[in-house]
C-alpha cells in the first residue's frame, strides 16, 4: 500500500488556485460567444446560422441568450462577420429575480454546501464536466462542496439534461424531497432551455419549465470552472454573470 | 484469437449458396464493389437466413431499422462479417394491414432489443417474442401510441397518460421470499438515470432486470425533416463523451449517400482526432474502475490524465469533447504539422505515466481480488447477443470496425486489436490498457506522415437516397443509418450505439454476484445510458 | 380473607360451573361465558396462591382414602403456589380474550365443547400442581394431557390439526409413561404415596436407582417441557391450535413439564453428584440453541414463537441444571440463585409468550394469514396490537428494563460462577453452555427484529393486508395486562426475588436474598447489622445511588466474595427505566422546543425517485435470515426441491425456481433413525413370516425345546 502513498506525494498538487486567483491553464475552458457591436450587413447570415435561435439583432449588435449556446462554433468558423470569442469561464448567473430576493443561498452555507445531482437526460458531456469537480484538478471538497446521493442532506439540486419524459416524475421528487432552504442549480445548455432537444414529446426543453431554477450554468457541456462558479454564486461567493449578452448598459436580465 | 468462420466464404459465394437454398423466397441483389450484398426476404424464411447468416456463416448482426412508407413498413436487417465477407441488408417488407413479423430473436438473439424497441415505437408485433412492451415507453404511456409513427406529433409533449395501479414489473426468480432490490432511477453521486431491479432472496443476487430509456429524447424522431447540418448537431450531442466518433459515423453515411470522396487529409485527421477520443474515454473509464474500488490514489492519478487530456483537446480544437469539427465530406478545422507532433510528443509523455499507472495497479492484489471473476460474460454469451467493443474483446471476440469494415484510411494504419479470454472484470481493464496504447501507437503513426491536402471537398449537394455509416467507437461498433430526401432533408436516421447492444448484454454479468459487486460490475462495463437511449 | 381450601373449593366449583353453562349455553354466548367464570376462577386461583405464596403457610389437605393406594392428598406449598399464580397469571387474560377471539369459530365447530374442555383443562392444570400424592398426581396429569390434545385438535377438519394433535398425544403420553415409571421407581423406594412421604425417603437409594429416576423423569417430563430431543410435537402443535389455546399451551402447560422435573429432582429426590446437572444443562443449552435456530428461519408467525418456547424452556432448563450442579457440589447459595433465575425466567416466559400468542392470533383472526412474507405495514392499521406485540418481543429478547432482561442477566450470571467449581470437565460444559447461552440471546434479537419488522413495519405485502384492523378492547385490555407485568417483572425485580427466594429456599436449605438484594439501603431494616466499613464501600460503589430521590430498592447484586471485594455484578432495571425516562423525555422536550418555530414537513420515504415503490421492492422475512440460513447451513441441510431454469429459445430466461425444505435437526437425526431402524428390523423380523407351514410348525418345536432346556438348566 505504501507505494501509493509515495505515488501520491510524488504527483504532488495539482489542485487549481481558483477561486483564489484567476486559472491561466490553456484549455480549461471552450470559452463563449461574445456578441458582436455593430455588425453591419454579415450579421442576418450570422444569426441565421445559430442552430437553437440564440442569436437576435437588437440596434447595432448582436445580442446572445446563452442560455441556448450549444458550442457548435458556427458563428465562428466558416462565416463572415464572425463573432468574438470570449475566453474564461465565469459564466454562470442568477435566473429567479423578479420575485425573490435573495436567490442564493445564505451566507451558512457558505463552507459547507450539500450538493445532490439528478440526471435528467444529460448526454455524457455535462457529466463527464461534473464529474470532473470532485476530481484532483479541480477539488470542490477544499470549498466546502460535498455530493450526497439522498435528496434528504442537499441544499442544493443540481440537474443536467433537458429533463426527458420520464425523467421529470423524479425530478421533481427528489426536488420535493429536499428540506427548506434548497436551490436549484440548471447546469448546461440542454437544462436552460432545452439545447439541440428543444421541446418535444421526450423532452421538457429545460428544467425551468418543471421546477423553479435559481442559479444556470451555460455552456455546452460548461467546464468545471463554470460549474464551480455557479456553485459560489449559489453560495453568494461570487458575483453572477449575465446569462444573456446584452452589452448595453441596462444590462436587463431576462428570466 | 481470432473468431474463425465456419466456411470460408466470400461475398459471391453468398449470394450463389443463398440463390441456391431458398430460390423463390430469397430475391438477391449483390453490390460487390461496395461490399455489400442485398437481398430481400419474405416472412416464411426470413428467420431461417437470418439465423443461417448468424449461426452458420458467422455473420454479425449489427442493426435493425425500420421504416415506415404510406402503405406499408420496410424492416432492414443489418450483418456484417470479416473483410471479404462484407456487410447483407436483409429487406423485408410487411403491409401496414398485416399483424405480424416474424421474430429472429429466438435464433439471432441480439436483434431481441431491436424487435422490442420496434414494438413500442412503431407498434409492430413481433410473433412468439417472449417480452414485448414497457421497453422504451414506460408503463404509463398508453397503448397504442407509437411516437415513431408519422402521424404523432412529435413537437409537442404528450400529456396523456395512463396509470394502471396493477402494473407489476417482469419477475424472473420464483422462489419464496424472493424480493426485487430497486436501484434507481436516482442513485449513486453522478450516476445517469436508470433503473435496475436486482432479484435476490437475501444472499447473492440471483438476477438483475435493469429498466433504461429513462433518458430517452427521441433523437430519431426529432431529427426527422431537419437538415444534415442540424441532425450533425444531434449526432454530436446524443453522446458527448463519444461525440466525435458518432458524428464521423453520421458524417460517412451523409458521404456515402452524397459518393463525395474525403480528401486523405481529412481522413487522417479523422483518425488522429478519433483516437484521441478514444484514448480519452479510455482513462476516463479506467479512472471510473478504480473509483468503483474505492482506490482513490489511482483514480486520481487517472483523473489527471484525462484532465490533461481534456485540456489538450480544447487547447487544439477550441472544444475539450471535440464537438464541431466534423462535416460532411471532411473536417472543418485543419491543424499544423507541428502543432500535431506537438502534441503528440506530450500524448507519449501523458501514455508513460498510464504505464505505470498499469504497472502498479497490476501489483495491487487487494484491487485485482474485486476485479477478478467478477462480471464475467462467457464467448458464447457474447457471440449470441452480438456484444461489440472492449468488452467483447474481454471475452475473445476481436471484430473491430476498423479491421473489418475500414474506413477513413485505417487500412493504412498499422494497430492490434487486443484480445483476452477471461471475460471478468480485470480482462476489460486490461484491454482498456491496451487499447489505450494502441491509441496512442495510432497517434504517434498519423502524426507523422500526415498528407498535405485539402480537408474539405469542393462543396456538394445531399441527393435523395439512403446509406450506412458506421463507425468504431471507443464503446464499440455504432451503426447510423440515415435516408434523405430530396432537398437534402433527413427523412429517417437509425443509430444504433455501442452501448444500446451491450447494455443487452449487462445482465450476463450481473448474475449470481454479491451486490456490493455492483457498482464494479457497472464501472468496467462502463457504459452509457446517454448513449443507448438517445 | 378465606382459606387457601377454601379458595380452592370455590376454583373447582367454578370450573364445574363453567362446564355445565358451556354445555346449556347456545355456542353465541358460550365466549362470553367462557370468558366470565374462567376469569373468576383465575382470580380465585390468584389469591389462592398468591395468599400461600406471600404468607409461606403451606396448605395441606386429606381427601378420599382408597383402598392399596393410600390416601389422596392435596397440598400447596410454596413451589405449587407459584406454578399456581403463574397459571393464574396467564389463564386470566387469555380467557378474557377468549370472549373476542372464539367468535371466529361460530358455525364451523361446537363452542360447547370448547367451553367444556377450556375449563376442564384449567381444573386439572391446578390439580397436578396442587396434588400431595403420586396417584392424584398421574390421574390430574393424564386429564391435562388429554384434553391439552382435545383442545389443540379444535380445528380437526384440518389434516396438519390432527397429525400434529395426534404426534403431540402420542409424544405426551410416552413421556408420562417415563415420568410414571420414575415415579413409581421413588414409590417403590419409599414405601409410600404421598409427596411429603417420599421426600423423607429412604436414607438408602443406590446410584443405579437415582440415575433410573432422574433420567426417567427428566426425559419424561422433558417432553411436556418442550426439551431437545423430545420436542418434535411443539413447533407443530402449537400453531396449528386456536390462539388462545396456543397462549395456554406455551404458558402453563410446558410450565408442567419444568415443575414436574423440579418436584422430582430437586424436591423428592435430590441430586447428589455433578452428573444429572451437567446433563440438564447440557439439553437446556442445546434445546436454546436448536429453538432459536429454527425460529430463525421460521416465517409462519406462531411456528416462530413455538420454535422461540423450545429456547425459553432451555433457558430456564440452564438455570435448573446449573442449580442442580451447584447443589450437588456444596454450593448452596448459588444453587439458590439459579433455581431462582430459572422459576423467574419461567414466569417471564409465561407472561411474555402469552401476550405474543395473543398478538398472533388477532393478527390471524383479521387477515387470515401468518406468513410474514406476506404482511407488512400492519402498525398503521392495529397501532396497540402492535405496541404490545414489540413489548412482548422486547421482553423476550432480553432488553432492560422489561422482564426478560432479568432473569437472562442471572441466569448468564450464574453460569460465570463457574469459576467456583473444582472440576475442570464442569468448567468446560458451563463454559460451553454460557456461550450458547449468548449466542441464542443474539439470535433471538435477529429473530424478533425481523419477525415485528416484517410483520408490522413497511409496506403491506399482499392483499390481505387490507383487512386488517385493530383489536377490540376487550381483547387489547389482557394484551395491555400482560404488557405492564412484563413491565412490572422487569423494573421491580428487587421486590419479586425475595418472593422467589422463598419459594426456592425450601429446596435448596439456603437462602440467596442477601447475596441478591443486599439489606444495606438506608430503608431496610437490615441495615444495621452490617458492619460500617462493609456497607461504606458499597456506598463509595454507588449502591445508594438514588436512593434519596428513589425510596424502594433499585439495585440486584450478585453478591460474591468476602467484605474484601463485595459486589461482583449489578443492574437495576429500575434505575435503567428512569433514566430511559429521562432521556427520552429529556430529548422529546429539547426537540419540540427547537423545532416549535419552524414548520414539519412529512414527506414519504425516499426511494430513489421511483414512479412507485412497490411491496415487491422491499425486504422479506426469508431474506432477512438468510445469512442465519447460510451461516448454519450445517444444522439446517436444506433440501433442494426445485432448481430449475425454464427458458424460451436459449436466450429468453423466463423463469428461475428455486425450492428449499428442511427437515428439523432433531426429527432427522434422533426420530428418523430410530423410525428407519424400528422399519428395517421389522423388515428383517418380517421374513420371519414365510407363509408355509412348516416353517410355523419348526418355530413351534424350537421355542418349545428352548423352553424346555432353558427350565432343565435353571
Amino acid at each position: 500500500m505504501s507505494k501509493w502513498v509515495l505515488k501520491g506525494l510524488q504527483t504532488g498538487i495539482k489542485t487549481t488556485s481558483y477561486p483564489g486567483r484567476e486559472e491561466l491553464a490553456s484549455g480549461v475552458s471552450p470559452g463563449l460567444p461574445g456578441g458582436k457591436k455593430e455588425p453591419g450587413d454579415e450579421a442576418l447570415p450570422v444569426i441565421s446560422r445559430c442552430p437553437t435561435h440564440s442569436l437576435r439583432q437588437a440596434e447595432q449588435q448582436i445580442l446572445l441568450d446563452y442560455r441556448r449556446c450549444i458550442h457548435c462554433f458556427r458563428c465562428v468558423r466558416g462565416v463572415q462577420g464572425a463573432l468574438d470569442w470570449n475566453s474564461g469561464y465565469e459564466w454562470a448567473g442568477s435566473i429567479r429575480t423578479n420575485d425573490d430576493t435573495t436567490p442564493k443561498l445564505g451566507k451558512a452555507f457558505g463552507r459547507s454546501l450539500n450538493i445532490l445531482f439528478v440526471d435528467g437526460g444529460a448526454c455524457g458531456a455535462c457529466l463527464s464536466e461534473l464529474e470532473q469537480i470532485n476530481k484532483p484538478f479541480y477539488n470542490i471538497h477544499r470549498l466546502g462542496f460535498f455530493i450526497t446521493p439522498t435528496p434528504r442532506e442537499a441544499d442544493i439540486l443540481l440537474v443536467a439534461g433537458p429533463v426527458t419524459d420520464h425523467m421529470e416524475f423524479s425530478v421533481q421528487k427528489a426536488f420535493a424531497a429536499m428540506p427548506t432552504p434548497k436551490r436549484v442549480l440548471a447546469v448546461g445548455a440542454c437544462a436552460l432551455s432545452g439545447g439541440i432537444f428543444g421541446t418535444s414529446f421526450a423532452s421538457a426543453g429545460g428544467v425551468p419549465k418543471l421546477i423553479r431554477v435559481d442559479v444556470g450554468v451555460p455552456g455546452c457541456p460548461p467546464p468545471p470552472l463554470a460549474i464551480i462558479h455557479g456553485l459560489l454564486l449559489a453560495v453568494s461567493r461570487k458575483p453572477p454573470a449575465s446569462l444573456t449578452f446584452s452589452g448595453s448598459v441596462d444590462g436587463r436580465k431576462n428570466s | 484469437m481470432e473468431r474463425l468462420l465456419h466456411d470460408t466464404v466470400s461475398l459471391n459465394n453468398l449470394s450463389e449458396e443463398i440463390a441456391l437454398r431458398w430460390p423463390e423466397q430469397v430475391r438477391v441483389n449483390p453490390d460487390l464493389q461496395n461490399g455489400l450484398c442485398r437481398m430481400e426476404c419474405e416472412a416464411s424464411v426470413l428467420t431461417e437466413v437470418c439465423s443461417w447468416l448468424f449461426s452458420k456463416m458467422g455473420y454479425s448482426f449489427a442493426s435493425l431499422i425500420v421504416e415506415e412508407e404510406p402503405a406499408e413498413f420496410s424492416l432492414r436487417y443489418i450483418f456484417y462479417g470479416d473483410l471479404e465477407n462484407g456487410q447483407v441488408h436483409i429487406l423485408y417488407r410487411i403491409l401496414k394491414t398485416k399483424a405480424t413479423v416474424p421474430s429472429i430473436s429466438h435464433f439471432v438473439h441480439a436483434a431481441d432489443w431491436h424487435e422490442r424497441e420496434a414494438e413500442d415505437l412503431f407498434g409492430l408485433v413481433f410473433e412468439d417474442h417472449p417480452r414485448l412492451g414497457d421497453f422504451v415507453l414506460h408503463e404509463e404511456w398508453p397503448e397504442g401510441v407509437n411516437p415513431m409513427r408519422t402521424d404523432f406529433d412529435a413537437s409537442k409533449l404528450y400529456v396523456h397518460r395512463e396509470v394502471n395501479p396493477y402494473w407489476r414489473p417482469v419477475r424472473i426468480v420464483q422462489a419464496p421470499g424472493a424480493f426485487m432490490m430497486p436501484i434507481g432511477p436516482i442513485y449513486s453521486d453522478f450516476a445517469e438515470s436508470a433503473h435496475f431491479l436486482l432479484e435476490t432472496v437475501g444472499e447473492d443476487v440471483i438476477r438483475t432486470i435493469p429498466r433504461f430509456f429513462y433518458k430517452y429524447r427521441g433523437v430519431e424522431k426529432i431529427a426527422e425533416g431537419r437538415t444534415i447540418d442540424e441532425v450533425l448537431l444531434l449526432a454530436e450531442r446524443f453522446s458527448g463523451t463519444s461525440a466525435f466518433a458518432h458524428s464521423l459515423a453520421f458524417c460517412q453515411a451523409v458521404e456515402e449517400i452524397s459518393r463525395v470522396e474525403v480528401p486523405p487529409r481529412a481522413g487522417a485527421l479523422r483518425i488522429f482526432l478519433a483516437e484521441l477520443e478514444r484514448l480519452r474515454h479510455h482513462i476516463a473509464s479506467i479512472a471510473g474502475i478504480c473509483g468503483s474500488t474505492a482506490l482513490a490514489v489511482a483514480t486520481s492519478q487517472a483523473s489527471i490524465l484525462e484532465e490533461e487530456l481534456l485540456r489538450l483537446c480544447c487547447a487544439l480544437t477550441g472544444h475539450r469533447y471535440l464537438f464541431g469539427l466534423n462535416t460532411p465530406g471532411g473536417v472543418v478545422m485543419d491543424f499544423s504539422n507541428e502543432a500535431l507532433r506537438k502534441l503528440e510528443d506530450t500524448i507519449q509523455g501523458l501514455f508513460k505515466k498510464l504505464e505505470e499507472l498499469k504497472k502498479m495497479l497490476s501489483f495491487s492484489s487487494s484491487f485485482l481480488d474485486r476485479l477478478e471473476e467478477v462480471g464475467t460474460v462467457s464467448l458464447e454469451s457474447g457471440v449470441s447477443y452480438g456484444l461489440v467493443g472492449p468488452i467483447a474483446r474481454a471475452s475473445g471476440i476481436t471484430r473491430d470496425l476498423r479491421r473489418v469494415l475500414p474506413y477513413s484510411g485505417y487500412e493504412k494504419v498499422e494497430f492490434i486489436i487486443p484480445c483476452e479470454q477471461e471475460g471478468d472484470g480485470y480482462a476489460r481493464l486490461r484491454i482498456l490498457f491496451s487499447e489505450a496504447k494502441q491509441s496512442a501507437n495510432i497517434i504517434s503513426q498519423v502524426a507523422s506522415s500526415l498528407p498535405p491536402g485539402p480537408i474539405l471537398p469542393p462543396p456538394f449537394a445531399v441527393p435523395r437516397g439512403a446509406a450506412l455509416g458506421w463507425a468504431e467507437a471507443p464503446k464499440g461498433a455504432t451503426f447510423h443509418w440515415v435516408r434523405t430526401a430530396e432537398d437534402g432533408r433527413v427523412v429517417r436516421y437509425r443509430v444504433t450505439p455501442p452501448s444500446f447492444t451491450n447494455w443487452h448484454g449487462f445482465h450476463l454479468a450481473a448474475e449470481d454476484f454479491a451486490f456490493q459487486d455492483f457498482p464494479i460490475i457497472m464501472a468496467t462495463f462502463g457504459l452509457s445510458n446517454a448513449e443507448s437511449d438517445r | 380473607m378465606m382459606e387457601t381450601g377454601n379458595f380452592l373449593v370455590l376454583f373447582l366449583s367454578l370450573c364445574g360451573i363453567g362446564v355445565i353453562l358451556s354445555a346449556l349455553f347456545r355456542d353465541r354466548k358460550n365466549p362470553l361465558i367462557l370468558a366470565w367464570v374462567a376469569s373468576l376462577a383465575a382470580i380465585v386461583i390468584l389469591l389462592a396462591s398468591g395468599k400461600v405464596l406471600l404468607s409461606g403457610q403451606p396448605f395441606q389437605v386429606e381427601l378420599w382414602t382408597l383402598p392399596f393406594s393410600g390416601k389422596l392428598v392435596l397440598a400447596m406449598d410454596r413451589l405449587s403456589a407459584l406454578f399456581v399464580f403463574v397459571t393464574g397469571l396467564v389463564f386470566l387474560p387469555v380467557s378474557i380474550f377468549s370472549a373476542g377471539y372464539m367468535p371466529k369459530y361460530l358455525g364451523r365447530y361446537n363452542l360447547k365443547t370448547f367451553g367444556a374442555f377450556y375449563h376442564v383443562l384449567f381444573g386439572a392444570t391446578v390439580l397436578v400442581l396442587v396434588s400431595g400424592d403420586i396417584l392424584s398426581f398421574l390421574l390430574a396429569w393424564e386429564t391435562a394431557s388429554i384434553f391439552c390434545y382435545l383442545l389443540v385438535n379444535f380445528e380437526h377438519d384440518r389434516e396438519d390439526t390432527t397429525r400434529a394433535g395426534f404426534l403431540m398425544f402420542a409424544m405426551s403420553e410416552a413421556g408420562t409413561l417415563a415420568a410414571a415409571v420414575a415415579l413409581l421407581l421413588l414409590v417403590g423406594a419409599s414405601g409410600a404415596l404421598e409427596l411429603r412421604a417420599l421426600r423423607a425417603g429412604p436414607a438408602e437409594v443406590s446410584q443405579t436407582l437415582r440415575w433410573s429416576v432422574f433420567l426417567l423423569s427428566f426425559f419424561g417430563f422433558g417432553v411436556k417441557a418442550g426439551l431437545v430431543p423430545v420436542n418434535s410435537w411443539l413447533p407443530r402443535a402449537h400453531p396449528v391450535a386456536p390462539g388462545n389455546v396456543s397462549a395456554v399451551l406455551s404458558g402453563v402447560i410446558v410450565n408442567l413439564g419444568i415443575y414436574g422435573i423440579m418436584r422430582v429432582n430437586v424436591d423428592l429426590l435430590p441430586v447428589i453428584s455433578a452428573g444429572p446437572g451437567l446433563v440438564v444443562l447440557l439439553v437446556g443449552a442445546l434445546s436454546a440453541l436448536v429453538g432459536v435456530l429454527y425460529a430463525n428461519i421460521e416465517h409462519n408467525l406462531k411456528t416462530m414463537l413455538a420454535h422461540h418456547t423450545v429456547e425459553q424452556m432451555g433457558i430456564v432448563t440452564i438455570g435448573l441444571g446449573a442449580g442442580l450442579v451447584f447443589v450437588a457440589t456444596g454450593h448452596p447459595v448459588i444453587a439458590t440463585i439459579a433455581f431462582i433465575a430459572a422459576v423467574y425466567h419461567m414466569t417471564n416466559h409465561s407472561l411474555y409468550k402469552a401476550l405474543l400468542f395473543m398478538s398472533a392470533a388477532w393478527v390471524d383472526t383479521t387477515i387470515g394469514v401468518r406468513d410474514m412474507d406476506r404482511l407488512g405495514g400492519l402498525i398503521k392499521r392495529m397501532p396497540w396490537t402492535a405496541f404490545f406485540f414489540l413489548i412482548g418481543a422486547i421482553s423476550l429478547v432480553a432488553l432492560p428494563p422489561f422482564n426478560g432482561f432479568v432473569s437472562e442477566w442471572l441466569t448468564l450470571q450464574v453460569l460465570l460462577r463457574s469459576a467456583e467449581l473444582s472440576s475442570t470437565g464442569a468448567k468446560i460444559v458451563f463454559a460451553l453452555c454460557g456461550a450458547g447461552l449468548a449466542l441464542t440471546a443474539a439470535l433471538a434479537v435477529t429473530c424478533f427484529v425481523k419477525a415485528f419488522a416484517m410483520s408490522f413495519l413497511g409496506v403491506g405485502r399482499s392483499s390481505e393486508v387490507a383487512q386488517a384492523r385493530e383489536a377490540p378492547r376487550s381483547m387489547v385490555a389482557p394484551m395491555a395486562m400482560l404488557a405492564a407485568l412484563c413491565l412490572l417483572l422487569g423494573v421491580l425485580p428487587t421486590y419479586v426475588i425475595p418472593v422467589l427466594d422463598e419459594v426456592v429456599t425450601p429446596l435448596t436449605g439456603t437462602k440467596a436474598v442477601d447475596a441478591l438484594v443486599p439489606p444495606f439501603f438506608a430503608t431496610s431494616p437490615q441495615h444495621q447489622e452490617l458492619s460500617p466499613e462493609f456497607a461504606a464501600e458499597f456506598h463509595d460503589l454507588g449502591a445508594q445511588t438514588g436512593q434519596g430521590f428513589f425510596p424502594g430498592r433499585g439495585l440486584v447484586v450478585l453478591h460474591r466474595g468476602g467484605e474484601k471485594n463485595p459486589v461482583v455484578f449489578a443492574m437495576s432495571t429500575s434505575y435503567t427505566l428512569i433514566v430511559l425516562v429521562l432521556l427520552l423525555g429529556g430529548t422529546f422536550v429539547l426537540v419540540r422546543g427547537l423545532t416549535r418555530a419552524r414548520k414539519v414537513k412529512r414527506q414519504p420515504a425516499w426511494d430513489g425517485g421511483v414512479r412507485r415503490l412497490l411491496p415487491e421492492m422491499t425486504y422479506t422475512a426469508t431474506a432477512f435470515s438468510n445469512p442465519v440460513r447460510v451461516v448454519f447451513d450445517a444444522i439446517f441441510r436444506p433440501s433442494t426441491v426445485e432448481d430449475t431454469k425454464e427458458t424460451v429459445a436459449e436466450h429468453f430466461r423466463t423463469a428461475i425456481k428455486n425450492g428449499r425444505k428442511e427437515v428439523h435437526i432433531v426429527d432427522r437425526s434422533v426420530f428418523h433413525p430410530i423410525v428407519e431402524f424400528m422399519q428395517s428390523t421389522s423388515v428383517l423380523l418380517g421374513q420371519m413370516h414365510s407363509g408355509s407351514v412348516n416353517v410355523y410348525t419348526a418355530y413351534v418345536i424350537i421355542s418349545l425345546i428352548v423352553v424346555l432346556i432353558v427350565q432343565m438348566l435353571l
